[in-house]
């Protein structure tokens, strides 16, 4: 059982963050909220999502799993004004998702969640650095980045406590350093990766500019990347693996 | 060289470095001529002589040559021409003189003190030597670069270790990649920007052609093999094959001629490639050795592959989340 209304902006916010890495994914319609966890098909970036049922204007699930195209949820969600409300039901018969904005009704048919990917373990990581700024800083530094190559290195400085951001193309560096006064927080520890931009600057989509990000960094570990959304009852954990000297 | 009038057969588009993934089996003359002809024209070749008067500007252009697949995550595998093959010796015969009349144009141009002919005449004048053959092998070697040796044309071999399934495009700018049967094609790696991806298939499909027709109308035009009909261009070979079906059918109704047609045809579609090679696609570079062999062992002078040596270390691969699982 499944029924549910939503805000359109915070179902679109929670799909958005989906979609940037998978095309389909399974959602577990549990009591307390929906979980999400997928990874795309080259196993380098990976997404956790959770929206309790407290971000709902109402919320009632016994533990269920679906499949959804997210793209056809995507278009259909945007079909609505951001403060309209989508209704959303799961016709446990037919496998279908009844949804319902206004008067428009929409049958969605889901996918078996068999023949989507598994989702992933999620891995064990102990990063040693963690660096908590605003949206808008790492939506600067996937910029200025992007601009001259194809990677992104992400670090801290242990001694001189900052958070750096390098970027090196054929010709043109980018450089960029956050210290204490400019970040929310920052706890040093001995933290340099370097990341595929392509990746990043997916993920930095969904990243809201006005939002606290927090950023858990190692020496060539996967960065974990941190942000709630719909006023903090959405919870999004990014992991995307390093680029490393080949071996 | 290769068929530039395939051009207008083929199927040819724009593909970003990003939807290019895995192994590519580098027609390896054909790119290291490429680069050597950009590093002869723009660089001063004080900077790759040796002081006994050796040219190596191979090893420069390797060094700026590789990065790009390695920043792309893309494995090169090198496969490098063995013998002509005896057809090939007219074209071989006329490209040795035009190099002569360049070689004759140089002189000149050296009495002269023409800065721009000399840059533009050295670039055209270089060769394959010994010691660029034997000294690329050895530095592809050292950055742990896979190589093959192909038994003759190396475009040809790579064609098939594309069919075979154990490399996944023929990098080349030689259009006859396609006659070779390259299902696909890398053209423009050595180009600043996106490369180019010749798909045969749809070519065929295009066309409605088989590939053994394809290589007729290509024997028509004329290839590295062959010369061509006259007054036959890509258009009316096409036109000409579709009508009658093969090129023996086509000569008879024109009353044409190719000299060794059916060797021609004979050597694209069932051209001398071995099974036998092997190599390893996880690649662990000695770049401190390279960097020892290029600037110490032949004197390249260091800034000039300073940025490339630069660009190979961090040419890095991208991991996996299931390591940290």
């Amino acid at each position: 059982m499944f029924k549910a209304i939503v805000s359109a902006a915070t179902l679109t916010s929670a799909l958005d963050s989906v979609s940037v890495l998978v095309d389909e994914c399974k959602i577990h319609l549990e009591e307390d909220g929906l979980e999400i966890r997928a990874v795309d098909p080259a196993n380098v970036g990976m997404v956790d999502l959770s929206l309790d049922a407290a971000a709902f204007e109402s919320y009632e699930a016994d533990g269920g799993l679906i499949g959804v195209d997210l793209s056809r949820l995507e278009d259909i969600a945007g079909m609505a004004e951001s403060g309209q409300l989508v209704q959303l039901e799961l016709d446990e018969e037919t496998r279908k998702l009844h949804i319902q904005i206004d008067g428009l009704e929409y049958t969605l048919a889901l996918i078996d969640p068999d023949s989507i990917r598994q989702e992933p373990d999620i891995p064990d990581l102990d990063l040693p650095a963690e660096v908590i700024l605003e949206g808008k800083d790492v939506n600067r530094s996937v910029k200025a980045a992007d601009m001259v190559s194809d990677h992104i290195a992400l670090g801290v400085k242990e001694a001189d406590e900052y958070f750096y951001v390098d970027a090196e193309g054929d010709t043109d560096d980018v450089h960029l350093e956050l210290t204490q006064e400019d970040l929310i927080d920052l706890q040093v520890g001995p933290a340099h990766s370097l990341f595929s931009l392509d990746y990043l600057k997916d993920m930095n989509k969904a990243i809201p500019s006005d939002t606290e990000v927090t950023l858990h960094l190692g020496e060539e570990f996967p960065v974990k990347i941190y942000f709630g959304f719909a006023e903090g009852q959405g919870q999004v954990t990014y992991m995307l693996a390093p680029r490393i000297q080949s071996d | 060289m290769g068929n530039a009038a395939l051009r207008d057969i083929a199927v040819i588009e724009e593909i970003p470095f990003d939807d290019i993934e895995g192994v590519v089996a580098v027609d390896a003359h054909n790119w290291l001529y490429r680069y050597l002809t950009t590093t002869v024209k723009w660089t001063n070749s004080g900077k790759y002589t040796t002081s006994d008067g050796t040219e190596v500007a191979n090893l420069i252009g390797i060094v700026q040559g590789l990065p790009k697949f390695f920043e792309n995550d893309i494995v090169p595998v090198m496969v490098f021409d063995g013998g002509p093959s005896e057809l090939k010796d007219d074209e071989i015969e006329s490209r040795r003189e035009q190099r002569r009349t360049y070689e004759e144009q140089l002189e000149t141009a050296r009495e002269e003190g023409d800065q721009v002919a000399i840059a533009q005449l050295e670039s055209r004048t270089q060769r394959l030597t010994p010691t660029i053959q034997e000294t690329s092998r050895e530095l592809l070697r050292l950055l742990d670069v896979p190589i093959v040796e192909a038994p003759a044309e190396g475009e040809a071999q790579a064609a098939h270790m594309v069919k075979r399934g154990d490399a996944d495009y023929v990098g080349s700018e030689d259009y006859d990649a396609l006659l070779f049967g390259s299902p696909l094609t890398l053209r423009q790696l050595t180009s600043k920007g996106d490369p180019e991806l010749m798909d045969l298939e749809a070519t065929l499909a295009h066309h409605e052609l088989t590939l053994e027709q394809l290589i007729d109308a290509a024997i028509l035009i004329g290839t590295d093999f062959n010369e061509g009909v006259s007054g036959i261009g890509p258009k009316t070979a096409i036109k000409a094959i579709t009508e009658h079906g093969d090129l023996w059918s086509v000569l008879e109704a024109r009353g044409a001629h190719v000299e060794y047609g059916d060797r021609v045809r004979q050597l694209f579609r069932d051209p001398n490639v071995t099974d036998d090679y092997e190599f390893d696609t996880s690649l662990d570079p000695d770049l401190e050795a390279a960097k020892e062999y290029v600037c110490e062992e032949w004197a390249v002078d260091a800034d000039e592959v300073a940025r490339g040596f630069e660009r190979i270390e961090e040419g890095v691969t991208q991991t996996g989340l299931d390591r940290w699982t």
